[in-house]
């Protein structure tokens, strides 16, 4: 499953004490159902921002924005939740996985939220963990697993419900070399099996080159780099 | 199944792991502490007050007429009590005669409160046997102790309706027997002593005429009133036992809501140090709610989470709380640990009575509480901005 993201002239600016601080000035973006696109840029840049506009977690100050052709601009709190718990996965570069609950317990949770009746999920979740190889690390909680480790509970938490959107801010970007290539590597996998619409935002421009595209955000504007 | 919702799925494992968390997990035992020991205060002041009452109210009530009718002057007595007899409910009914006369005995006297019965001994009388009481006087046992006699001794009662002589109005004495005595308590306002009408014929001047009734309990008393008002004359008093005794009954019920009020202060400020266990909390939290809300948690969800939390601390608390106030307050009253001065009050140890209708009200004002200040607490969450709490 997978949508088409579309975003025309957004904008978005942070008060900053009493400077107003626009990191998002003016941003278009058109992304294929199904297409893999990574964005660079330097830190500071807003790639986040954008990331965080595009999912639902935030709301642009202005401009238009439609994932799988339904305007985001103008729902209110719970309707975002909604979308966000039907439509959007997403992977952080801190994990940000539940201390107090197990690997499979956090791959679950998205379930949980969405109360679903939960028996055929654990049997999905079980199979993601093994697809990512940890099978054996299930009943282990966060603070037992390497960084790695928690990345692919994280990668695998964000697909449990197969959204039709993935979006994935820096992923490997606090893992080592190996780690960040064995997730980019299970990330490709994943979204190309299921067809998954991606947003990566990655400072790596290795794995960059190897998305369909890359866009690149300077001073707040979107720029194609590469198809 | 559906599962049920997330605050109800999370809220337990988050209670749990809070432990872990030193700061928060100091917090959260201060709140629950607090409010149990609120909550256990509560218990055992309202029992110690309700056992105090119900003892102070079984001793009043002893000494106090079931329904009294105070008839207007002039009255037919004797008419009037055949028709109050045939009222439903009543099971005896007799005329009194009140005066106040001086009783005089080994040169001591002393002024009391002279019950001139018809037929047989008052219930105000508590403690005497009524088939002694026929034959002439009932007094107190303290004023028997006082005055030195003891049944079958003979006393003079001096009446207040004079007798008219060359020499000037002379007063009425009347030597009697004493029949017997009555406990006469530590509630006692004044010296009372009851004979029978017959004994006190030409001795007395009584006020207006009065009726004692009698019905099977007090609970009977208070509807029987009513239907007693509608056979009497005008100008009639038909009083209860509640009537007689309102302003005792009112300072009591006024004593325990006051009691209640002050106390509850004490669970107040505990739940409000629940505000800065749930602000804790959420602080130490703020990156975990940013990632439930990115999985499609709303921001309100989070909220009650947060308002749970806090009612299963503070709900925990006064639970144990109450748990720990009643078992301590059977416990102080089976066996008799509280000891009072028995020359001070009318009981050598303070009863405690646990009535659970009341440890459920203070449950549920102690859970209100807590919800109230948890709401309060769990606020944040309920407005959180999840990218900015994914920020942190």
């Amino acid at each position: 499953m997978s949508v088409e993201v579309r975003a025309r002239a957004l904008t978005k600016s942070y008060r900053d004490g009493e400077r107003s601080v626009e990191v998002l000035r003016g941003v278009g973006l058109d992304v294929a159902p199904g297409e893999l696109v990574a964005i660079e840029g330097p830190s500071g840049s807003g790639k986040s921002t954008l990331l965080h506009v595009v999912g639902g977690l935030d709301r642009p100050d202005a401009g238009e924005l439609a994932v799988g052709g339904r305007s985001l601009v103008g729902l209110d709190p719970a309707e975002l939740a909604r979308f966000r718990s039907r439509t959007v996965g997403f992977v952080f570069q801190f994990y940000q996985l539940l201390a107090d609950f197990t690997a499979a317990e956090n791959v679950l949770m998205p379930a949980r939220i969405a109360r679903l009746p939960l028996g055929p999920w654990r049997r999905r979740a079980a199979e993601l963990l093994a697809a990512v190889g940890l099978a054996d690390r299930a009943a282990h909680f966060p603070g037992q697993l390497s960084g790695g480790e928690q990345q692919r509970v994280a990668l695998c938490r964000a697909l449990l419900l197969e959204p039709p959107l993935l979006l994935a801010d820096e992923p490997t970007g606090n893992l080592d070399p190996a780690s960040g290539e064995q997730v980019f590597a299970l990330l490709l996998d994943l979204v190309r099996a299921q067809g998954t619409t991606c947003l990566l935002v990655t400072h790596n421009p290795e794995m960059a080159r190897r998305c369909a595209r890359v866009l690149a955000l300077q001073n707040g504007v979107l720029n194609e780099l590469s198809r | 199944m559906r599962p049920p919702p997330l605050a109800w799925q999370l809220a337990p494992r988050f209670v749990k792991s809070t432990r872990r968390d030193a700061a928060t997990s100091f917090l959260s035992a201060v709140a629950a502490a607090g409010i149990a020991l609120g909550v256990a205060a509560l218990v055992l002041a309202l029992s110690a007050l309700a056992g105090l009452q119900r003892a102070l109210r079984a001793e009043i009530l002893d000494r106090t007429p079931q329904l009294e009718i105070e008839l207007p002057a002039g009255s037919d007595t004797g008419e009037l009590l055949r028709a109050v007899e045939k009222v439903e409910g009543v099971r005896f009914a007799q005329a009194l005669a009140r005066s106040r006369g001086w009783l005089v005995a080994g040169g001591t006297a002393r002024e009391v409160e002279v019950v001139a019965y018809a037929d047989r001994l008052p219930r105000s009388f508590p403690g005497a046997r009524t088939e002694e009481a026929g034959a002439g006087l009932v007094l107190g046992e303290e004023l028997a102790d006082d005055l030195r006699v003891r049944p079958g001794d003979r006393v003079e009662l001096v009446g207040t309706r004079p007798t008219l002589t060359p020499l000037g109005p002379q007063p009425r004495i009347r030597a009697l027997p004493v029949a017997g005595t009555f406990h006469s308590g530590r509630t006692e306002r004044g010296d009372r002593v009851a004979l029978p009408l017959a004994l006190a014929d030409g001795l007395l001047r009584p006020g207006p005429p009065v009726l004692e009734v009698a019905t099977g309990s007090l609970e009977e008393a208070l509807p029987l009133a009513g239907r007693l008002r509608e056979v009497l004359p005008a100008g009639s008093a038909v009083r209860t036992w509640q009537d007689l005794n309102r302003p005792l009954f009112f300072a009591l019920h006024l004593e325990r809501a006051v009691m209640f009020a002050a106390v509850s202060l004490i669970v107040v400020v505990a739940a409000l140090v629940l505000v800065a266990d749930l602000a804790l909390l959420q602080a130490s939290r703020w990156r975990e709610l940013g990632a439930l809300a990115a999985m499609g948690a709303a921001p309100r969800e989070l909220g009650r989470l947060f308002t749970l939390l806090g009612v299963i601390v503070g709900g925990g608390g006064a639970a144990a709380g109450a748990c720990v106030g009643a078992v301590a307050a059977l416990l102080l009253d089976r066996f008799r640990l509280v000891r009072l001065p028995s020359q001070v009050y009318f009981l050598d140890y303070l009863p405690f009575a646990v009535e659970w209708r009341e440890v459920g009200a203070v449950l549920g004002v102690a859970v209100a509480f807590t919800a109230a200040c948890s709401l309060w607490g769990a606020r944040r969450s309920s407005e959180m901005q999840p990218a900015e709490a994914l920020r942190r």
